[in-house]
């Protein structure tokens, strides 16, 4: 049997990948409360208040409460809105974030199959090519709702997603060339001796900096700056459709940190038998969200200007050095 | 015939048939050229036209027919190459259909051998067009650089007038 996409690496069964699709979506579908409620009780911590503390034991149960509030509002869209792609525009964003969660590794090939979605041979091309489908996403939203925040919401959120997904893409390919493959699973493997994060420490940091931008995290959340534009592309939203929005910001976040631990964290490296490998990659990625979060609440927000010259100036010759360094050491060595 | 009349949803629809363009190349095995087809037209050239687009704004532009009975004669033209071509395939007697297409090699159309041949094969081919893309980019900064300038001469000049 061949697939199109995986007709080079391990191929598994149909009926395989159709349970590892559910498999994904049930997962990450019970992570993104845990992460809304985890960041709502930090915040709290980080500046002395309690956070939720109302609704469940400790609070625990305030996403419920959240996700049946936002499904149970009424269906609304402003008058100068475009209904259909107004409608469109937030699945789109929900759709990439967790088409890209397929090809996180959160293990090797155990007992006959893979513990990630697929194995393709154009390995993080797949994520870029998911990513630039997401940026239509906010685009479409911000532009279909016809209100000039939710516009210059989008536009801004497209000025900075290409800024970055350059200095991103590079920051990668020295992890790659490192590799010498663009596979997720075989830079893992790549990594059973030294964690990428020391030899490309350089690119490890472009790609978090790149990766705080990238899905619109404070300090760089401009695209829904409160303070100037409201609420940015998502100004018009509500109810789920607000909610999902919410949601794929927070399905981003997981992907950057799967990525960042795929390439620079080792993976599922990590000490003790094979079955804690799935565990290590969660432990890692939950480390990384926590530093979003802590960097939420500790870093104010830039300025725009600051955060182009900051894309365009800084990161992108700084990640082409970077890029230049390796390919002349990998060469040498 | 312009079935879209908003410059907008021309883009979307060209954004919309990119991407069903890297699926045909995913059917023939091209999954890096899918890959890359998606990052760079969908995803980078595409935006400038949806900067442009959305930027100039949703004014539906009064189209014109610049030969009378434009509108009626374009379906009919359509349809008669539709035929054509339907004739063309059929002519054929698919005999194709129930084979299994051409036996191809391990590891086709895979980044490393879409890189040598790129790097190897082709490498002069290739380096000229990395030439040919930097002389343009090197072109359209000196443009947009000689423009600015005499818009600040024009700045300077003003007080002085």
């Amino acid at each position: 049997m061949t697939l199109p996409l995986a007709d080079t690496t391990f191929v598994e069964a149909t009926w395989i990948l159709v349970v590892k699709s559910i498999v994904i979506f049930a997962v990450i579908f019970a992570i993104v409360p845990m992460l809304t409620v985890l960041e709502r009780k930090l915040l709290g911590r980080f500046q002395a208040r309690y956070g939720p503390n109302r609704v469940g034991p400790f609070g625990l149960l305030q996403p419920l409460a959240d996700a049946l509030k936002l499904i149970s509002k009424e269906h609304y869209h402003p008058r100068a809105a475009i209904p259909a792609l107004y409608y469109i525009a937030p699945a789109i964003v929900v759709f990439t974030g967790v088409a890209t969660l397929a090809i996180i590794p959160f293990g090797n090939v155990q007992e006959g199959f893979g513990l990630y979605g697929i194995d393709v041979p154009i390995g993080i091309l797949y994520f870029f090519a998911f990513g630039s489908i997401a940026f239509y996403g906010l685009l479409l939203g911000g532009w279909a709702s016809g209100s000039k925040y939710s516009f210059l919401g989008a536009m801004r959120a497209a000025a900075q997603l290409i800024s970055y997904e350059i200095s991103m893409g590079l920051a990668l390919l020295g992890a790659i060339m490192m590799a010498g493959s663009l596979s997720l699973v075989s830079v893992v493997e790549a990594q059973s001796q030294v964690w990428y994060v020391i030899p490309q420490f350089v690119g490890f940091l472009i790609f978090m900096v790149a990766g705080f931008a990238e899905t619109n995290r404070a300090p760089f959340d401009l695209p829904e700056a409160d303070a100037e534009l409201v609420a940015g592309y998502g100004t018009e939203y509500g109810g789920m459709r607000y909610g999902s929005y919410a949601m794929a910001e927070y399905i981003e976040m997981f992907v950057i940190s799967a990525v960042a631990v795929t390439f620079f964290l080792g993976g599922w490296h990590g000490p003790g038998p094979g079955f804690l490998d799935p565990i290590w990659v969660i432990v890692k990625i939950f480390a990384f969200l926590f530093l979003f979060m802590w960097v939420r609440a500790t870093l104010p927000r830039v300025r725009y200007d600051q955060l182009m010259s900051l894309g365009w100036k800084i990161l992108l010759p700084l990640a082409t050095l970077n890029v230049l360094v390796t390919a002349i050491l990998v060469t040498v060595t | 015939m312009i079935a879209l009349r908003n410059a907008f949803y021309s883009v979307l629809a060209l954004i919309v048939h990119l991407l069903s363009l890297a699926g045909l190349f995913l059917l023939l095995q091209g999954e890096f050229i899918a890959a890359a087809q998606i990052v760079v037209y969908a995803g980078a050239v595409m935006v400038l036209y949806v900067f442009v687009a959305a930027y100039v704004g949703a004014a539906e532009e009064p189209l014109w027919e610049p030969i009378p009975g434009q509108r009626f004669l374009a379906p009919l033209l359509a349809a008669a190459l539709l035929v054509e071509l339907a004739i063309a395939i059929l002519g054929t007697g698919l005999s194709a259909l129930d084979s299994k297409g051409p036996t191809l090699p391990g590891g086709f159309g895979t980044p490393t051998q879409v890189g040598n041949l790129l790097l190897e094969h082709f490498l002069v081919v290739f380096e000229a067009a990395s030439m040919l893309l930097l002389v343009a980019a090197v072109g359209a900064v000196t443009l947009a650089a000689r423009s600015r300038s005499s818009d600040e001469v024009d700045r300077v000049e003003e007080p002085a007038a």
